[in-house]
């Protein structure tokens, strides 16, 4: 019977350990759940399974041979193969060219259409009664619902006739037919002999399909245990560590007013959220990464599309561009820093200013903004060298305080963050936190997402949790706990509790 | 999607076709002596040079690139294969003259795939810069315009094979010569490639040489363009393809392919090569000044480029008022 067999695997990325210990056992005829928390390593151990990432040490062995896995090829071609989330498919070519894509079946020097067709057939046959639709092979994919897509993915997978399959989140856009149909097949392939590594947000259907859990927390593994004889609250107490006491020393509750209303608001991932956050209140944004929290922030900043309602200090307000935003005094601070904060060859000084200039005139006061700009880098202690180096000498926490800096000068009432503490280190951190605490107490409205638990836990007084785009609770005060968090981002509850729920208090 | 929606998306040549009658009948109307054979011919003998060297830039454009060589690369391959041959070569010394030819441009290709999916540098600003070392060599081998052609060489190039112009024969191997292309794995991750670089790694294609590949493939295209066009013209000429790079991107376009690679194919460049010598044509017939054609082929790539971003606004007008 196969049997992969990871150990003590490591992967540093620049000052970060992202997995200090990694051990995985994935046997054939066997369904293995990968659990953690956010920041445990659990992605990170299944991308160096299936070639994606290099591990720094440990090894992994195949049937108790010693292997070496470089790329996803490799991977493939020693029977391993992934479902990738939406990362694999090419949205103008057709469901058969995109399912055969790299292996395609040759005859007489040319591509087999025929042939690709006719197995595309078989394969999609196999999903055909969870279909809403008829699906063919010659269907382009960009015409795909994201459920439809995801299936093709899988069948993409098992085109490459895996022994080792891992299924990384495979049910995320899956309707509920598609899900009953995917558990049926991967009890059918258990049974024939494949092993399979299961990755979900959903403790639910991780208690349904899988027979073993390993389970990580801060890049090592903490143990593996059979799934039927363990409790849900067991096993997020393993993914935890234990009972943590609830934070007690966070602000007061804020005054009875709000400053930012939201109610039923639906935007790309999110789906009918309500919360409101009071001038200076810090609420954060928890649940697993990628359930819709950053669609969440961009809606609020005006940069995705939504419906509902959105009130700032009373007032209903429109925001369909960020400009429209920015106006309302409504700030974004984004977690992809190269990306969406920062012109990296610009200077530190034209990136705090970028949003601020009609503030400057029309010839634009060059003395005093450079004068503003420099108050800005000392309030923040931001270190550089001269305000018209380019923003990309700086330092991780250097940058992001620029970023922190620009929004600052135009004095927002709402400030929106998304993961901004990701990549930075402990040092630059702290200052960070005591910075937002300053913001706070000077009556910002914050509200926080972060993929950093441990943070949330300390830094706000209330914690709403989304899992699949859907409020799920809301936590504060002695609800508040790193298991009640966990819980909730698995859709579970902890000790029976897992603080206000949606349903029943989270709506006004 | 209606079923003409999902019949035109997958055969993007469609709506160039419809185009293409519709110049067609223009020209008829202002030419009434279009259909006659020796007017088709001579119409067909200009295409196809640049019907091939469109050929080339579908192929380098669909896999997510640009080639703004490939007039100076036809420069090159003309200059070399004039230097080569004399007005009294005999078929084999020609036969060597256009391998070698076809070598160059396969080599220039190579040089630009090099930067491009090696180096990784800038396709449109590498090509545009190799566009001058092509052109500098090309100028270095026949400083004047001159050499000349065997009689025989060009007088084959304006016959007939039963009744049938020559040309029509090389355009009809010019279009069998993609459909094969298409059908192998390479023309096959042209399509992945240009569609998502990303997902054609994570599938285990090897996207470096696909891009060196799709280079290479545009320099053999434009060699070939080049001996058509020495053919055709029977002399050589350091600048002769300057005005082609333009043309041959027009064509691309009008064709139906996107410029951002991924969608698209050569039979509509093949197409838009017609339908752009048909304005010229008509331009000539109507009494227009001939520079109105650098207009002409600056509005068509305007409305090309616009033509799927109007659709889209159109299409979500049309949603938000539901």
């Amino acid at each position: 019977m196969t049997r992969l067999v990871a150990s003590n695997v490591s992967k540093q990325y620049g000052a970060v350990r992202a997995l200090t210990d990694g051990n995985i056992e994935i046997e054939g005829g066997r369904v293995t759940a990968l659990l953690g928390a956010n920041g445990s390593g659990k992605s990170t151990l299944g991308k160096i399974i299936t070639g994606l990432v290099r591990p720094d040490s440990g090894e992994l062995t195949l049937d108790g041979e010693r292997v070496t896995i470089r790329s996803p090829k490799d991977a493939r071609r020693l029977g391993i193969t992934a479902v990738y989330q939406e990362l694999s498919l090419v949205p103008h070519m057709s469901v058969a060219h995109n399912i055969w894509l790299g292996q395609e079946p040759m005859r007489r020097g040319g591509i087999d259409q025929k042939e690709m067709r006719e197995r595309s057939g078989e394969l999609l046959e196999l999903f055909s009664a969870s279909f809403s639709t008829r699906v063919t092979p010659t269907m382009r994919v960009s015409d795909l619902t994201p459920g439809e897509r995801q299936i093709i993915e899988i069948l993409k997978a098992m085109a490459w006739r895996p022994r080792i399959l891992i299924l990384d989140e495979a049910t995320a856009s899956l309707d509920g037919r598609q899900v009953e149909r995917l558990f049926e097949l991967v009890a059918q392939w258990r049974e024939e002999g494949m092993g399979l590594a299961f990755v979900s947000h959903r403790m639910e259907e991780i208690a349904r399909v899988a027979d073993r859990a390993v389970v990580l927390r801060n890049g090592d593994t903490v143990g593996e245990v059979d799934v039927a004889t363990t409790s849900e609250a067991q096993l997020v107490q393993m993914m935890t560590g234990g009972a943590t006491a609830p934070h007690t020393t966070r602000q007061r509750a804020a005054s009875g007013e709000k400053l930012l209303e939201v109610e039923g608001l639906s935007s790309g991932r999110v789906r009918d959220i309500n919360l409101s956050v009071a001038p200076g209140e810090l609420v954060g944004i928890g649940g697993l990464q990628g359930q819709g929290q950053a669609s969440l922030l961009l809606a609020l900043f005006g940069a995705e599309p939504y419906r509902g309602t959105i009130r700032i200090a009373g007032k209903r307000v429109n925001l369909s561009t960020p400009r429209r935003a920015m106006r309302e005094g409504v700030a974004y601070v984004p977690g992809d820093r190269g990306a969406e904060g920062l012109l990296p060859v610009r200077s530190i000084l034209e990136n705090l200013q970028l949003p601020s200039w009609h503030r400057y005139g029309l010839l634009l006061r060059q003395g005093k903004a450079q004068a503003d700009a420099m108050r800005a880098v000392d309030e923040l202690n931001i270190k550089i060298g001269d305000i018209e180096d380019p923003v990309r000498t700086l330092s991780g926490g250097n940058a992001q305080k620029v970023v922190i800096g620009k929004w600052l000068l135009r004095k927002p009432r709402v400030l929106l963050l998304n993961d901004p503490t990701k990549g930075i280190d402990v040092g630059a951190k702290a200052e960070f936190y005591a910075l937002l605490e300053r913001l706070r107490d000077a009556g910002t409205a914050i509200l926080f997402n972060s993929s950093d638990d441990e943070e949330l836990l300390a830094l706000c007084q209330k914690v709403i949790v989304l899992q699949d785009g859907q409020l799920r609770a809301v936590l504060e005060g002695e609800a508040l706990t790193h298991e009640n968090l966990v819980a909730a981002s698995m859709g579970t509850a902890a000790n029976g509790s897992a603080g206000r729920s949606a349903d029943s208090g989270g709506r006004p | 999607m209606s079923r003409l929606g999902i019949l035109l998306r997958n055969h993007t040549w469609l709506v160039p076709l419809l185009l293409l009658a519709i110049a067609v009948g223009v020209n008829v109307y202002l030419q009434d002596n279009f259909f006659m054979q020796r007017v088709l011919n001579g119409n067909l003998r200009v295409m196809l040079p640049l019907m091939i060297l469109a050929v080339g830039q579908a192929i380098v454009i669909l896999a997510g690139g640009i080639d703004l060589s490939v007039g100076a690369m036809v420069s090159l391959v003309n200059t070399v294969f004039v230097t080569l041959i004399s007005a009294d070569s005999g078929g084999l010394e020609l036969a060597g003259a256009m391998l070698v030819g076809v070598g160059v441009g396969a080599l220039a290709g190579a040089v630009n795939g090099l930067c491009v999916a090696v180096l990784r540098l800038q396709p449109i600003v590498t090509t545009y810069a190799t566009s001058f070392i092509f052109a500098g060599l090309a100028l270095a081998i026949l400083p004047r315009p001159g050499g000349s052609v065997p009689r025989d060489l060009t007088r084959f190039y304006r016959d007939y094979i039963l009744e049938v112009p020559v040309a029509a024969y090389g355009i009809a191997l010019l279009i069998i010569l993609w459909l094969l292309l298409r059908r192998t794995r390479f023309g096959h991750h042209l399509y992945a490639v240009g569609g998502n670089d990303e997902a054609a790694r994570a599938s285990g294609v090897r996207v470096g040489l696909v891009r060196f590949g799709s280079y290479v493939a545009t320099g053999v295209f434009s060699a070939l363009a080049a001996i058509a066009l020495t053919m055709s013209i029977g002399s050589g000429n350091a600048r002769i393809g300057d005005d082609m790079t333009l043309s041959s991107i027009v064509a691309v376009v009008l064709g139906g392919t996107r410029l951002a690679g991924g969608r698209g194919g050569a039979i509509g460049a093949v197409i838009g090569v017609a339908i752009l010598s048909i304005i010229r044509n008509i331009i000539s017939f109507a009494g227009i000044p001939s520079w109105y054609q650098t207009l002409v082929d600056a509005l068509i790539i305007l409305a090309a480029l616009a033509g799927p971003g109007l659709v889209y606004l159109i299409r979500r007008q049309r949603n938000d008022g539901n």
